[in-house]
């Protein structure tokens, strides 16, 4: 295949929806699993028409289990993979989640965010799953979730999500909403050349005496943050995995011991990693009283009101979670001695809210600024927390 | 330091671990030792259960197919679901995946897409494939995927302790069906068959020869291939149900035994049967009277995977379209002087191209006037037919705030879009209406500047009146003086179907030319 086919370039006023699926591509994605669900159709849409272009292959499943398990399949041939879907369909995608992290699978899982519970509100915005995301799939694990507040970013993130899942040989979530992918704005494709790439550690055919490979190696050096190489099928290895606790060799080890071992290691790649995974965005923190801390949509409509506060006379820090999981705890730790309160605007009934709070440990007060789905955070209500926040402050 | 980073030599020597003392167990003694992972045996299965002997067919299979047909059994992947028999993937010495209930099925279909040269080979029980993941069987047979599906059929689910499922016999006994199954079972040929499976067959285990030429044909088989094996649950099963009945439950393997024989014995061979018609018969007490087995169906038809690819062509072609407008697309010098904060509201009735229209402003001004802006639509039942509504913002800095606060300008293509939308029009705001299908009333807002247009009409004189919209862009464009002339005609030319562009920038043209006038008025 000719290295340019179908590659697209250039600036594009483009839906959010179609810009996560052509980051996907220009990552390097070649499998797309979905389930048509608003308002993430428009990436399945996308996938459908662009993956053949490029050598790919878009599957339509007959649901998000489906597609979710096909994923973790294509990704053990050794192809990128993704899926996409809101929350009906994130809550069917749990289980398999969960056997992603297991079997240690880079995939890109994108919820595009509506307000819920249940069918909920279809083609109107929420960012009501924030902590399914970290805690959806039952037993312990850590997760990486990313979350964009405009097209460009969610192009930029979905890029950034392959190369994390791939790095760390784990599914990594792209958190956007309905409100970013529903919107059509500007986006920048840089010419390949120009974007960092990263692939899986992996290993090929003869590269070891197939007896003597281990699929989940742990470091030689008692390094927590390694991350073993992977084989793909039919490579010779005849390896093994399974969604059962399992040893180096991928074997199912049914006891505590093998249980610490294999729940430590899913756990330790990401947090001994976290300074890698953590990205943050942030702006006059020092000297603030009052910290805004939000992420996606949420964070992006919280500029106008921060911008009033300052006029007013507050000072108004701002903290953006472009990484929501792992959750920058020390971060926001650290602030909470120095600055008197937090508000966290996000369109849910406090999920961050409580993070944030139990960072804070009662060092700040936090105040959130919520509501269930439906519609974007109005700026009047933000502007007013942001000064019900500095009133505290001036008390103290 | 994560594995990326580290030195590939670096890698390879931590990855030649010690040997492992498991090897041992290679002794070369049986035949089939190369394709069992001995350092896990013994199996968990029960004394008296078929699934040794189903997986010793299937091992007989590969290797005739590894002598006779020179498969690379490298190239080999066995998925599994979830109970007794989702531990074969386990101890075979294959690429071998033990998934979650139910999911072997979706697992391979992503591993043989993303990899054709892969044979890949589903093994799993009754409750995995047909219970919890019957909507996969179904769909991967309708697709007449390239895999192999072996459904191990116990009549039960085994491993945790044996309740009724999708197979249990009608009247058959289990530990949640101790009453006497009410349920009716699957006939699992017949649904595979239905579902588009394009090879199915049945056997019980103890017609082994049977099994290993059925399953090597099945393996060859281009499209899905389905190949139900009947096994006894010696535990779970037998102790419930008359078949077990007066069997020493101390001696499983004997139990095991006489209950495969008894399936043997009552088996009955019908060669190409339609699927219907091979029914597992029960007596009134469940037994099990009568299995009809064979081969039921072989078909060749077209699978899933060349029906992909047949399309690749028209992707292709597709693409090369796509590409070819992008690189004929022209670069403008970015827009002079600032644009504050600008709101726009289009209103209008489906099919007016209100959605288009919105767009078409977005990318003149974002991509062919280096300004911002942010384009949004109204979704929902509302959006089709009926009333029809978008947005955008514009802006010589970054837009925060993607919705509309207060619109600055509104293009109104119909009555009831000026009905919904007029009392949020900034004072001082501009509204452009198309004056055939907006009627002013009497009393209407004076605080804002109202300028009409025959949009419709001009369109239907250039000769389509659909291009109404475009009308209307022209009209806005001088009106306002936003956004350049010229990117709007860039935008509209990259926008609408090739074959209208000339006539769209006419109609452009006359919109254009009307607002210049009205302006200089």
């Amino acid at each position: 295949m000719s290295k340019d086919k179908g590659r697209l370039a250039g600036e594009h006023f483009m839906l959010g929806d179609h810009a996560c699926a052509e980051g996907a591509i220009l990552a390097g994605c070649r499998f797309f699993a979905g389930y048509p669900i608003t308002p993430a159709t428009e990436i399945a849409e996308r996938m459908s028409v662009r993956l053949p272009q490029v050598d790919g292959h878009y599957l339509q499943m007959e649901d998000e289990l489906a597609s979710m398990n096909a994923i973790l399949g294509a990704s053990w041939a050794g192809v990128k993979s993704m899926t996409a879907t809101s929350g009906p369909g994130f809550s069917l995608m749990m289980e398999n989640l969960g056997l992603g992290i297991m079997l240690e699978t880079p995939c890109v899982v994108v919820n595009v965010q509506r307000g819920g519970p249940s069918t909920g509100l279809p083609t109107l915005v929420g960012q009501q799953d924030m902590m399914q995301a970290k805690w959806g799939s039952h037993g312990d694990y850590e997760i990486i979730a990313l979350s964009p507040g405009s097209p460009q970013e969610l192009f930029d993130l979905t890029i950034r999500a392959f190369n994390l899942s791939e790095k760390y040989r784990t599914p990594v979530l792209v958190m956007t909403d309905a409100e970013v992918g529903h919107m059509t704005e500007k986006v920048v494709i840089p010419p390949l050349e120009e974007v960092e790439i990263l692939n899986r550690p992996q290993i090929q055919k003869g590269d070891v005496e197939p007896d003597h490979f281990r699929i989940y190696r742990d470091s030689p050096d008692g390094d927590p943050g390694y991350v073993s190489p992977m084989v793909k099928a039919g490579e010779g290895y005849r390896i093994h995995v399974t969604g059962l606790t399992h040893d180096e060799r991928g074997y199912p080890a049914m006891n505590a011991e093998a249980s610490e071992r294999n729940v430590s290691r899913l756990m330790e790649k990401i947090t001994a990693n976290r300074n890698d995974i953590i990205e943050l965005e942030t702006d006059k923190l020092r000297n603030a009283e009052v910290v805004v801390v939000s992420y996606g949509i949420s964070a992006r409509t919280s500029l106008w009101p921060i911008e009033q506060a300052r006029e007013e006379g507050i000072k108004v820090g701002y903290l953006r979670l472009i990484t929501v999981w792992p959750f920058p705890e020390d971060t926001i730790s650290k602030l909470a001695t120095k600055v008197s309160a937090f508000v966290v605007p996000e369109i849910n009934m406090g999920q961050i809210t409580r993070e944030v709070e139990r960072c804070a440990a009662g060092n700040a007060q936090v105040f959130g600024v919520h509501k269930p789905g439906g519609d974007i955070l109005d700026p009047g209500d933000v502007l007013d927390t942001i000064r019900k926040a500095a009133a505290v402050t001036q008390k103290n | 330091m994560s594995a990326d980073t580290m030195e590939r030599s670096e890698r390879l020597r931590i990855l030649n671990y010690e040997t492992p003392a498991e090897s041992d167990w290679e002794t070369g003694l049986h035949p089939m030792d190369d394709l069992l992972r001995g350092e896990r045996l013994p199996h968990i299965w029960c004394q008296g259960c078929g699934l040794g002997t189903a997986l010793t067919s299937f091992i007989s299979s590969l290797k005739w197919l590894e002598k006779n047909q020179g498969w690379d059994l490298d190239k080999v992947a066995v998925v599994s679901g979830i109970g007794c028999t989702g531990r074969i993937a386990g101890y075979l010495r294959l690429d071998s995946f033990h998934t979650t209930h139910g999911r072997a099925i979706p697992f391979a279909t992503g591993l043989k897409i993303a990899n054709p040269e892969l044979k890949v080979i589903v093994i799993s029980g009754d409750g995995d494939i047909t219970g919890i993941g019957g909507n996969h069987l179904i769909h991967a047979a309708r697709r007449n995927l390239g895999i192999t599906v072996i459904c191990v059929n116990n009549f039960i689910y085994g491993m945790t302790g044996g309740q009724v499922g999708p197979t249990t016999p009608h009247e058959a006994r289990a530990v949640t069906a101790q009453y006497g199954n009410y349920e009716f079972p699957f006939n699992l040929p017949y649904l595979a068959a239905a579902s588009g499976a394009s090879f199915v067959a049945r056997w019980t285990v103890l017609h082994a020869r049977q099994l290993d030429w059925t399953l090597r044909k099945a393996l060859i088989h281009s499209g899905f291939s389905f190949v139900e094996i009947i096994a006894p649950c010696s535990t779970a099963y037998a102790r419930w149900n008359p078949e077990g009945k007066g069997l020493d439950p101390e001696n499983l393997r004997r139990r095991g035994l006489e209950v495969m024989k008894h399936y043997q014995k009552v088996g009955k061979t019908e060669q190409g049967i339609h699927p219907k018609d091979a029914h597992i018969k029960v007596n009134d007490s469940g037994e099990v009277i009568e299995i009809i087995e064979g081969e039921f169906l072989d078909e060749t038809r077209p699978d899933f995977e060349e029906a992909i690819n047949q399309r690749a062509k028209i992707a292709e072609k597709y693409w090369l379209g796509e590409k070819d407008a992008l690189d004929k697309r022209k670069k403008l010098p970015p827009k002079k002087g600032k644009v504050p904060r600008t709101e726009i509201q289009l209103g209008g009735f489906g099919g007016q191209g209100i959605m288009s229209a919105g767009k078409i402003i977005g990318m003149a001004a974002s991509v062919y006037n280096n300004l911002e802006a942010c384009f949004t639509q109204s979704y929902g039942p509302e959006a089709r037919g009926g009333a029809a509504g978008s947005q955008v913002v514009i802006s010589s800095t970054a837009i925060h705030h993607p919705h509309l606060t207060q619109p600055t300008s509104m293009i109104m293509m119909s009555q009831g879009a000026y009905d919904k939308y007029i009392a949020e029009l900034l004072p001082g705001g501009v509204l452009l209406i198309d004056d055939e299908l907006v009627d002013l009333p009497a009393e209407h807002r004076e605080d804002i500047k109202i300028f009409g247009i025959s949009a419709t009409k001009i369109a239907k004189d250039a000769g389509n009146n659909r291009a109404a919209n475009t009308a209307m862009l022209g009209f806005w464009a001088a009106v306002e003086g936003i956004v350049d002339k010229e990117a709007m005609q860039e935008s509209i030319a990259e926008s609408v179907p090739p074959k209208t562009v000339s006539l769209n920038l006419d109609v452009f043209e006359s919109g254009y030319k009307r607002g210049l006038d009205l302006v200089k008025k």
